[in-house]
């Protein structure tokens, strides 16, 4: 079986993350950059598919600037089989990168994609819906599992209170949601191979996609407010009705949650 | 005896013990090849005057059998083992006398005669008090097995039969008139007098000298080798500081990691198997073994030992076969990871045996050959290098602690005599930051010149190399020793003991060299010195828990006891008999601090058990370790003596106390 999973390099999720001075980006200045978590769950969930079958190959691609050619050492280092690194600028707008990946997927025929659900990022989830419309594939979201079957691939999806079994006959995409198998950790000599691997680089231009169509622009970035502190209600006086009836009088007239 | 009689007891006797002595040669060459299946160990040689004095202390002198808490038991191993140097000296007379007509020098005199039935009956003493010791009260976690009844058994016989043919020789009056007797033997000798004497002393002679033939010949197959093996392996004890590591060189080239198979422990690490003789000291005072967790350290040896014995031979057969890690076969990751490195296991060993190398080694493997570890450790590492510190912070907020307090950065004044390395605990875990900002104060008090990194100050690599991941501690070692040169550092104060123990002991295997003290150092010396004006605040006793890193591993038991009893009003309470070297882990070293702690007993709540247990009842306990004031201020939460048993950090106690401020 031959598994893709496209990735993108985010901060990561311990970076405390500040608003640049031109108000529309962050400070990317120490910064440490990491596969998003959602796509990792996508490259553990077609290693897990790897180890059963060791003849399942596992590719991985990224649509992004040069810093993002750790992300793609990363996952080898997991264990992933070959990387193939689409020069971007920053940012580029999510549907140039699925129209990138369409071309890629396109050249390398996997049998499925699996996207992480969403970018932790900019939360957009739109990628992996987008390539599948793209190719013209099926697409299943939030999968947590999946098998070959008989004639085709068998994909567990994750639904309120338990899950959907479905199955697809031909090639398909899938985004993962994050499942009780973590992420593997890399091991030593699997970073070792991972550094001396080439990683075929492509440029837009060369899959046909024009980096600058559509063009997107944030107009205002900022962080979330600052959240309020707890309040602590003291029984001054050792009186604990009193309290009790003022902390429900908060609860059900500012919390409003009686 | 007729000479034709006397030359065919000669050619018996040597062909006895010529025969025991091919056996034991067979055998012992044997495990030798196997051990040499171990890689070469480098660090082994060299400072031969102090691997000598090693000898006479701890081997000839038993010092690591007499321990406090072992002293009686201690003897009793130390008197068999006397006897036993006397006595060969007598045995090794007796064969050259059979067998050549040789004779050792000084053997009649009465001196010597002295000793030996002295000794001989200390020894058949301690043989009878240890058999009814392991047949009716066996300690907790010995193994009793036969071995250890033949080896008590086989020693019994050989005082007994010298009693016998000393006895008979005297009574049969087999000695030169007027030549002295053996003493002891003597005042039985009466019982021998008969016409017999001559038949029991032939009886007994032969018996003896059967006994330490088949000894000999046992030896190689016995935990009892011990006696042969402690000497080299007392010997060739490591002479790296208890708290280094061994490092990995040229890591990047390296195919394997850690133990991945036999043949990636040192010979010397075989060696240590090989004398292991079960006592047991090591789980009895082993923080995860007395809690119930499954790791036994002496198991680990001895499991390492067995596969050794059972699969060597095939590696040797094989050339170039790696065969199987012990933690593919019979050493869970569990219990390698249940292991809080806090070094009680290599502190008690009598035969100086490296636990925690064997251990590291086998997480090494774990962790950076096979990627499969605990996943709570997996995220400390995975934290450490993607933000720098094991609990996932936001690097950037590394300094937040300080805030109001004005602390320079070494950016800010270059020319600060000190660097104050605040590690990830005081930086990140709200509890310790508090213990960041005494020092502050301590420091500004007494005009220490210092000042900390700020954001640019990284997790020194501790937990990573703890853990296993030796190429994490070396990336970020290098990193920091970058730092450091940048700004020309020379001498670090640390208040966390790991990471004073890092640049202590390990940083010097990467070329990073400086003078590194921990805060209780400093604040001990200032204190002595009168820079540091403390006053009273009333009576109040604290007890002093030692932190493996600074105590065992480093020898640091004063100056934070000096802290304490400098402080005026402040009453030192020891946790006996767990205090010094015997210092019982709080369980959050060697990782553990970002591990769950599922099985059995809760090693901080014990801990916190023996300080209530305390007769002084002290209102504090006080550490010299973030790590260790997290697991007893949790200890001392969930058993909600808080109240009446405060955990604080020795510098918070002299902060609290600065003339300066007010109660």
């Amino acid at each position: 079986m031959k598994l893709l999973v496209p990735l993108k390099q985010v901060p990561d999720s311990t970076m405390r993350i500040k608003v640049a001075p031109d108000g529309k980006s962050i400070v990317t200045e120490g910064i440490t950059w990491s596969i998003s978590p959602y796509d990792e769950y996508a490259v553990e969930m077609a290693l897990e598919q790897k180890d059963a079958d060791p003849s399942t190959t596992v590719s991985v691609v990224t649509v992004g600037p040069v810093r993002a050619k750790d992300a793609l050492r990363a996952a080898l280092a997991m264990g992933c089989d070959d990387g193939t690194f689409v020069t971007s600028d920053e940012n580029a707008a999510p549907l140039v990168v699925a129209r990138a990946l369409a071309k890629f997927v396109e050249q390398k025929q996997p049998d499925l994609v699996l996207c992480g659900r969403q970018a932790s990022d900019d939360d957009q989830g739109f990628v992996g819906p987008a390539l599948a419309t793209i190719l013209g594939w099926p697409h299943v979201a939030t999968v947590t599992k999946f098998a070959p079957a008989d004639g085709g691939i068998e994909i567990w999806r994750e639904v309120e209170g338990g899950h959907e079994v479905w199955k697809a006959s031909g090639p398909a995409l899938v985004t993962v949601q994050k499942s009780d198998k973590e992420p593997r950790y890399a091991s030593l000599p699997g970073i070792m191979k991972a550094k001396k691997k080439e990683l075929p680089e492509l440029a837009l231009s060369s899959l046909g996609v024009d980096a600058a169509a559509p063009k997107i622009e944030v107009v205002k970035m900022e962080t979330p407010p600052q959240r309020g502190g707890g309040k602590i209600l003291k029984a001054a006086d050792g009186d604990a009705a009193s309290v009790a009836a003022e902390l429900v009088r908060l609860l059900r007239d500012e919390a409003k949650v009686l | 005896m007729t000479p034709n009689s006397e030359i065919w007891a000669r050619l018996l006797l040597a062909l006895v013990f010529g025969g025991a002595v091919v056996a034991f040669a067979l055998q012992a060459w044997r495990l030798y090849r196997l051990m040499r299946l171990g890689r070469p160990d480098a660090e082994r040689f060299g400072v031969y005057a102090q691997r000598l004095r090693d000898e006479l202390v701890v081997y000839l002198g038993q010092r690591k059998l007499l321990k406090r808490g072992y002293v009686v038991r201690g003897l009793g191993h130390a008197l068999i083992f006397w006897g036993f140097l006397v006595i060969t000296y007598g045995t090794a007379d007796l064969l050259l006398a059979g067998t050549l007509g040789l004779r050792m020098p000084g053997v009649d005199t009465a001196a010597f005669m002295w000793m030996v039935d002295l000794f001989a009956l200390a020894v058949l003493a301690a043989v009878v008090v240890a058999l009814v010791r392991r047949r009716f009260f066996p300690p907790p976690r010995m193994i009793v097995q036969l071995d250890g009844y033949i080896i008590l058994g086989l020693i019994g016989l050989l005082m007994v039969t010298l009693f016998l043919f000393e006895a008979a020789a005297v009574g049969g009056k087999l000695f030169a008139a007027g030549a002295p007797v053996p003493p002891l033997a003597s005042l039985i000798a009466p019982v021998f007098a008969g016409p017999s004497a001559p038949a029991v002393f032939a009886g007994s002679w032969w018996l003896h000298v059967l006994t330490v033939s088949f000894f000999l010949a046992y030896l190689p197959r016995s935990k009892h080798l011990h006696i042969v093996t402690t000497l080299p392996n007392v010997f060739f004890r490591t002479t790296r500081p208890r708290g280094a590591l061994r490092k990995i060189d040229d890591i990047e080239q390296q195919e394997h990691f850690g133990a991945s198979s036999l043949r990636d422990f040192t010979w010397k690490q075989h060696l240590d198997g090989y004398t292991c003789t079960e006592c047991g000291r090591c789980s009895d005072n082993c923080p995860a073994t007395s809690t119930g967790k499954i790791l036994d350290p002496k198991m680990i040896i001895l499991k390492v030992k067995e596969q050794l014995l059972h699969e060597g031979d095939a590696l040797l057969a094989a050339g170039d076969q790696r065969g199987a890690s012990p933690t593919d076969e019979t050493i869970t990751a569990e219990e390698l990871f249940d292991c809080t490195t806090c070094g009680a296991c290599v502190e008690q060993c009598p035969v100086t045996i490296e636990h925690i190398d064997k251990i590291v080694d086998l997480r090494r493997y774990l962790v950076m050959e096979r990627g499969e570890f605990p996943p709570q450790a997996q995220t400390a590492l995975r934290n450490l290098e993607r933000s720098g510190n094991p609990w996932g912070q936001a690097g950037p907020s590394r300094a937040d602690w300080a805030a109001g307090l004005d602390v320079p950065t070494l950016a800010d004044n270059p020319e600060a005599e000190y660097l104050y390395f605040v590690g990830c605990a005081a930086s990140f875990d709200g509890r310790n930051q508090k213990v960041a900002r005494a020092l502050v104060r301590l420091l500004r008090a007494a005009k220490v010149s210092f000042a900390i990194l700020g954001v640019e100050e990284t997790c020194n690599g501790d937990p990573a190399r703890r853990i296993g991941n030796e190429y994490l501690w070396q990336t970020q070692a290098q990193a920091t020793i970058e730092t450091f040169g940048r700004y020309r550092v020379r001498k670090v104060i640390a208040s966390c003991p790991h990471c004073f123990n890092t640049f202590k002991n390990e940083y010097p295997q990467l070329g990073g060299t400086y003078e590194v003290l921990h805060a209780s150092q400093l604040v001990a010396e200032l204190i002595e010195s009168g820079r540091l004006r403390l006053r009273s605040d009333g009576a109040l006793k604290v007890a002093y828990h030692d932190p493996c890193y600074l105590g065992r591993h480093n020898g640091v038991y004063d100056a934070p006891r000096a802290v304490v009893t400098g402080t005026p009003g402040a009453e030192l309470v020891e946790i006996a008999p767990h205090d010094h070297e015997r210092g019982f882990c709080c369980g959050a070293g060697g990782g553990r601090m970002w591990m769950e702690e599922r099985k059995g007993e809760r090693i901080n709540s014990r801990r916190m058990e023996q300080v209530l247990a305390l007769e002084a009842k002290p209102d504090a306990v006080a550490s010299g370790c973030p790590f260790c004031l997290i697991m007893l201020e949790e200890a001392a939460g969930t058993k909600g003596v808080r109240e009446r048993l405060r955990p604080l950090d020795v510098l918070e106690l002299a902060a609290e106390h600065l003339e300066t401020e007010k109660s």
